[in-house]
């Protein structure tokens, strides 16, 4: 049984067959049930229609041997088994007495052919040995039964007759299931088929070959399984290539600092500095590149906490304009450094609910990038509030990022130009943590740039209502 | 309080007094001489006037009896019935049952025999012919043949004919010492008989054994139980009655009423009734009942003219008699 079993196709063939199988049987039985019985009826009507046609021969008193002669002469004609008792005994006359004698009509019948009725019979008869049809119809004389007209057909000539619609029936049975069970074998093959190929596809996928896509385009349950399988699998291989990206990033952005300090010490323990001031510089640098590989870390860190949804805020109301001009202090010196013009223009205003070294985080990357990418020109800050959100607007005239790269710059690692190293001390995820943060705060982060003229950050912030 | 109610508590007693007994029947006037038929089709008594020519009243019965004798006192009558375990008795003048006799099932035929002192009952079931005084009392019980029907009384030889329906036997039973005396060899499925005493012979009719029809009445020695003459009375000649030397033969295969001399020679022959089974002499009139018509024929028993025809219940299948005192 269990190798019966062991399939979905197996079983759905199973149901199929087993539907077909039992749907020809009952209807076999019934249309069988129906045929007898239409014909039963009507050849016991035909059986009563011509007994009592015969009984019209019969004129009253006792019967008549030429009635008998009659009777007879109809009988050997006839298909129909027809024969005429008088016998009292065989009428059930001394019943009463109980006699020890299978009388051909029984006690109830003798009554109801008293009364004039005819008897109809259906089934085994003792007296003829098997199964009839027949038909009694009284000869009465005002209250005397003075006999009785028996017609009967042997069922055995019925089933004879039925017996060639049975074959017929069995036949056309035959073809039926036959065409019908391999219709359902192919039905059954069509249905199940997709679901191997899944399997098939499956094993395929866990084997680490993403690059599977099922063609399947049935728009039914399994179509959509399909779908979704595919979906699934092609999302499994971005995912893939994006973890396999992002491997290659971290290692190539932390070879140049250590390529830069193992380089560097290798000079210092080889004596190969002359000067206290070369090895102070080598020392420095070495010190840098560690810098920036802290960095890179401690980016990598966060970036990987905000990722595993572990991330805690520690939310509280700030006043929003005061957040970001103290963060803007430190950004001063070097906007002077630079030549650059600082602007800001903050509502006062505006208080938020969030966590505050997070947002000053967010501030200080998009200010770094800014400061980054701005030799000339200004960096202006603006704080408005639009209805439930306050927008922060940090707009530089730098270099701009060219439109194709705008979808992507929120990316990991991810440059606008592919040669560019980080000598500018950038880690490459300062847009992609504050993006996660800003979204952890319910807002939006949207860049905005044009080449040579420069690069618009706007943060959405939903404002704390304060009753 | 109690006064309130007492009238209601005696009506609610008299109903549950008299649910607990009998149904009342129609009484039957002492005065009257009636036959009375038992119907087995559909369990009544009908009580037919003899002077009036009429029917006089019917019973609805609650247990299907076949068969009843009327006791010597004239007022009780005994209702028996093979597949009833007593026979009962009712009174005629009440209309209500008086009494029960422990028969126990097979009971077919009863006779009051002929000194009125007791009562012959033939038990199918024991395969026994039993007797009882008018009291109800079993008195004794003598061995049969298998399925004892008919019996016939001798008054002068003070015997007991026991026919067999099936087992070609006839026993004689001696009423006085009340044993089996003689046993002698009969035709197939005898029922119905005559004895004439005075020659000694035992008429003897019947339905045929199988298929066969009985065509002829058998004549046989009452003493010695030889097969004299067969005398043609088709068919199935079942019931015997003598009156001034002619003997009445009911053929109910045929529905066919012969009178016959005692010499065996045909006097007369009138067809009747739709299959009958019983007949009785009364009031002068001979009384004919078709179990198939459901009537009993009154005839005149000179010219067998038929007289009146009076519908009774269906299936008279026996008929008792009570005349007037003479």
């Amino acid at each position: 049984m269990r190798f019966l079993t062991n399939s979905l196709a197996k079983k759905m063939w199973l149901t199929v067959t087993a539907a077909i199988l039992i749907t020809i049987l009952y209807s076999y039985f019934l249309s069988y049930l129906f045929y007898e019985k239409i014909y039963v009826e009507n050849v016991e009507e035909s059986l009563l229609a011509e007994g009592e046609r015969l009984a019209l021969e019969y004129q009253g008193g006792p019967l008549a041997d030429d009635l008998r002669e009659k009777i007879d002469w109809y009988n050997s004609k006839s298909e129909t088994e027809i024969f005429i008792v008088s016998n009292p005994r065989e009428l059930s006359a001394c019943l009463p007495f109980e006699i020890d004698y299978q009388t051909l009509i029984g006690k109830e019948e003798r009554e109801e052919l008293l009364k004039g009725n005819a008897v109809q019979k259906l089934g085994y008869e003792e007296r003829f040995d098997r199964k009839i049809m027949g038909v009694i119809i009284p000869l009465l004389d005002e209250n005397r039964l003075q006999g009785i007209i028996y017609l009967y057909l042997p069922l055995a000539k019925i089933s004879e007759i039925t017996q060639g619609f049975a074959y017929l029936w069995f036949i056309a049975a035959m073809i039926f299931t036959v065409v019908s069970i391999v219709l359902g074998t192919m039905l059954v093959k069509k249905l199940t088929k997709p679901l191997l190929d899944m399997k098939d596809a499956a094993e395929h996928v866990s084997q680490g070959h993403y690059d599977v896509h099922l063609a399947i385009d049935s728009k039914d349950e399994i179509g959509q399984l399909a779908h979704a399988f595919n979906h699934m699998s092609s999302s499994i291989q971005k995912e893939d290539e994006r973890k396999r990206d992002f491997l290659a990033n971290v290692s190539h952005e932390l070879r140049t600092p250590i390529s830069y300090v193992k380089g560097y010490s290798d000079a210092l323990m080889s004596d190969m500095v002359q000067s206290d001031e070369e090895r102070n510089n080598y020392l420095r640098l070495i010190h840098r590149e560690a810098g920036r590989m802290e960095r890179l870390v401690g980016d990598l860190l966060d970036l990987s906490k905000l990722e595993s949804n572990e991330y805690k805020l520690e939310k509280m109301p700030l006043p929003l304009a005061q957040l970001i001009e103290d963060a803007l202090e430190k950004y001063k010196p070097f906007i002077q450094e630079k030549g650059l013009e600082l602007h800001y223009a903050l509502d006062p205003d505006i208080i938020i609910n969030g966590d505050e070294g997070r947002i000053e985080q967010v501030i200080q990357n998009i200010m770094d990038n800014s400061l980054r990418y701005t030799e000339k020109g200004e960096i202006s800050i603006r704080l408005y509030q639009i209805k439930e959100k306050c927008w922060i607007d940090i707009e530089d005239t730098g270099i701009g990022i060219p439109e194709e790269h705008l979808n992507n710059i929120k990316q990991r690692f991810y440059r606008v130009n592919k040669g560019r190293t980080r000598s500018d001390g950038g880690t490459g995820l300062g847009l992609a943590i504050s993006e996660k943060l800003v979204k952890l705060h319910q807002g939006e982060l949207i860049v905005l740039s044009e080449v040579n003229k420069g690069t618009t950050v706007r943060i959405m912030l939903p404002v704390l209502e304060m009753d | 309080m109690f006064k309130k109610y007492w009238f209601f508590g005696l009506i609610l007693i008299t109903i549950l007094l008299s649910s607990c007994t009998e149904k009342r029947q129609p009484s039957i006037p002492e005065d009257i001489s009636f036959a009375a038929t038992v119907n087995i089709k559909d369990m009544t008594v009908s009580f037919v006037d003899l002077k009036k020519m009429a029917l006089a009243e019917e019973w609805k019965m609650e247990k299907p009896y076949t068969g009843a004798l009327i006791l010597p006192d004239r007022d009780a009558i005994l209702f028996y019935g093979n597949q009833l375990e007593t026979a009962d008795l009712y009174s005629l003048k009440e209309g209500k049952k008086i009494g029960s006799w422990e028969t126990g099932t097979g009971i077919v035929n009863g006779k009051l025999l002929a000194d009125k002192t007791g009562v012959a009952l033939v038990d199918q079931d024991l395969n026994k012919i039993r007797f009882f005084n008018i009291e109800g009392k079993e008195l004794k019980q003598i061995e049969a043949e298998s399925n004892p029907l008919t019996i016939l009384e001798s008054r002068k030889a003070k015997k007991l004919f026991v026919l067999s329906f099936n087992h070609e036997k006839l026993a004689v039973i001696d009423l006085q010492t009340k044993e089996k005396t003689d046993e002698f060899i009969t035709h197939p499925s005898a029922a119905g008989a005559w004895l004439n005493e005075e020659s000694n012979e035992l008429w003897i009719g019947g339905h045929g054994e199988g298929i066969e029809i009985e065509q002829d009445i058998h004549v046989y020695d009452s003493e010695t139980g030889d097969l004299k003459k067969t005398i043609p009375a088709p068919s199935m000649p079942i019931n015997f009655l003598e009156k001034d030397n002619h003997v009445y033969v009911l053929s109910h295969g045929s529905n066919m009423l012969y009178k016959i001399k005692e010499s065996g020679e045909l006097a007369a022959s009138v067809s009747i009734a739709a299959n009958p089974f019983e007949m009785a002499f009364a009031e002068g009139k001979l009384l004919v009942a078709g179990y198939d018509s459901n009537d009993v024929h009154i005839l005149d028993p000179e010219n067998l003219k038929s007289l009146k025809t009076i519908k009774v219940g269906e299936g008279p299948f026996k008929m008792v008699l009570r005349e007037r005192m003479k």
